[in-house]
């Protein structure tokens, strides 16, 4: 099976992606993540102005069959959420990287960039996953 | 792709909701082949049957089915299933997969001296089951009986194209349709006409959706070894049988006349969120029951489920609690089933 990657984006083990920027760092769950999920039919967002440690849940993506959870790649405030995902969650199936965007963050270690995995480690990562 | 009861089954091809939705509106199938099938021969079959099923076989006639239960003493439930007389002295059983082996011990060890012979067709025989409002409508062409003809959980042998099958108006999503029995040799040809008909492929996971919303009971979640079928809410089946004893049968009535403390009701969330098993449902702090059941409804577009709770609280429009992750969300008793288009 075929999932598009960007490659202008960084990667988890845990199939977030996430979109560095000047001020704000977006983040979502990759089209493999959504594909392992499913029809996703309800997302629980968490209250913006909450500082998360990297590695907690941030919020739970869930499909017909399963509940997925959204853990922070980055430790950092949560600055937006997508509020479009309230009434539309299945717009994370059909636009994993675009308007199916979770949260916005202002990250508080920069640091942490660095255990991100690049592009072609999480295409390594998937392919293996597909085993 | 998942293991289900010693078989590699999709619980999906092309995405639930999808599946979900072709059935309601047109036709689905489903390959149930992991399902047992069992025939019962001999001379003492009814009389068998009618001690260990609660349901009253005096209601069949030749090439009309059943739905019922096999019962412990204590009135709990060792497996739900269909039954078809073919005649006096041969029934075709259909039973749950995970079951397959416990059932046909059960019935062995309960056969003793009567003349009845239990063979396992699981295995050379496959099942697949056709369902969704235009099923009549696009099999009539192929098949060499009037479908119409065929009433709700009656059955023939007949021919689809030149293929022999066993065809019953059954079904476990609320919807019309049928269940096929064939020779394994065949299946492939019959899954591949009911594709060209316009049938769509449809798994475990839309299986379970569909079941839900016309709130079926599934074994392993509103009815097992600890549960009765009248506290899953199907008492229809515990039968009098006058003069007849069945396994069960004292439990069973005395339940049906005098209720139960506990029963299977429908939940639906006042706030957003999904039901899912095994979730814990409380009713002002205190626990009353858990959830059999739950998931999301694509024809309704809202969670849905089912759970079996303390029967003081099981009046519709009482408000609970579930307990989803560490979340308590409030919920409602609400009027089952969900959806049924027949």
């Amino acid at each position: 099976m075929e999932y598009e990657l960007r490659d202008d984006l960084k990667y988890t083990s845990t199939h977030e992606w996430v979109k560095i920027e000047e001020t704000l760092t977006t983040i979502g769950i990759s089209d493999y993540a959504q594909h392992q999920l499913g029809d996703i039919v309800f997302v629980e967002l968490p209250d913006t102005g909450l500082v998360l440690e990297k590695g907690s849940n941030a919020a739970e993506i869930e499909s017909v069959k399963a509940v997925g959870d959204l853990i922070m790649p980055l430790s950092g405030e949560i600055v937006e959420v997508n509020q479009n995902l309230i009434d539309s969650p299945e717009i994370i199936n059909t636009s994993p990287y675009g308007e199916g965007w979770i949260i916005k963050v202002k990250i508080s270690h920069t640091d942490e960039l660095n255990d991100l995995l690049s592009y072609n480690d999480y295409k390594i990562l998937i392919e293996s996953e597909e085993k | 792709m998942v293991e289900f009861a010693g078989f590699i089954m999709p619980v999906q091809y092309e995405g639930i909701i999808s599946e979900h939705n072709a059935v309601r509106s047109n036709a689905g199938i489903f390959d149930i082949s992991h399902m047992g099938e069992f025939l019962l021969e001999g001379k003492d079959v009814f009389p068998f049957l009618q001690y260990v099923m609660i349901n009253d076989l005096n209601l069949l006639e030749p090439t009309k089915g059943q739905y019922s239960c096999m019962c412990n003493e204590n009135g709990t439930v060792v497996d739900d299933l269909v039954y078809y007389e073919e005649n006096s002295e041969k029934f075709r059983m259909i039973v749950n997969a995970s079951n397959r082996q416990k059932d046909l011990d059960w019935l062995n060890n309960h056969i003793g001296k009567s003349d009845v012979k239990v063979t396992n067709l699981s295995n050379e025989r496959s099942r697949i089951a056709f369902q969704g409002p235009n099923t009549d409508e696009l099999l009539q062409p192929l098949v060499n009986v009037k479908l119409a003809e065929i009433n709700r959980f009656y059955f023939r042998h007949c021919k689809l194209k030149d293929i022999p099958i066993f065809i019953a108006r059954t079904g476990y999503t609320g919807e019309k349709g049928f269940e096929i029995s064939m020779e394994n040799q065949y299946v492939n040809d019959v899954w591949r006409i009911l594709m060209d008909l316009g049938a769509t492929p449809a798994g475990l996971g839309a299986r379970d959706s569909l079941r839900l919303e016309a709130c079926y009971s599934l074994y392993g979640h509103e009815i097992n070894n600890k549960i009765t079928p009248v506290e899953a809410g199907l008492f229809w089946l515990v039968k009098p049988k006058e003069g007849v004893d069945y396994i069960g049968k004292e439990v069973l009535m005395d339940q049906k006349e005098h209720g139960t403390d506990r029963i299977i009701v429908g939940l639906n969330l006042v706030e957003r969120g999904i039901i899912r098993d095994n979730c814990k449902i409380s009713k002002d702090g205190e626990e009353i029951g858990y959830v059999t059941s739950g998931g999301y409804s694509p024809t309704l577009q809202k969670t849905i489920g089912l759970g079996l709770i303390d029967i003081q609280y099981s009046k519709i429009d009482t408000q609970i609690e579930i307990e989803i992750r560490n979340r308590l969300l409030k919920g409602l008793v609400v009027p089952t089933p969900f959806f049924r288009n027949i």
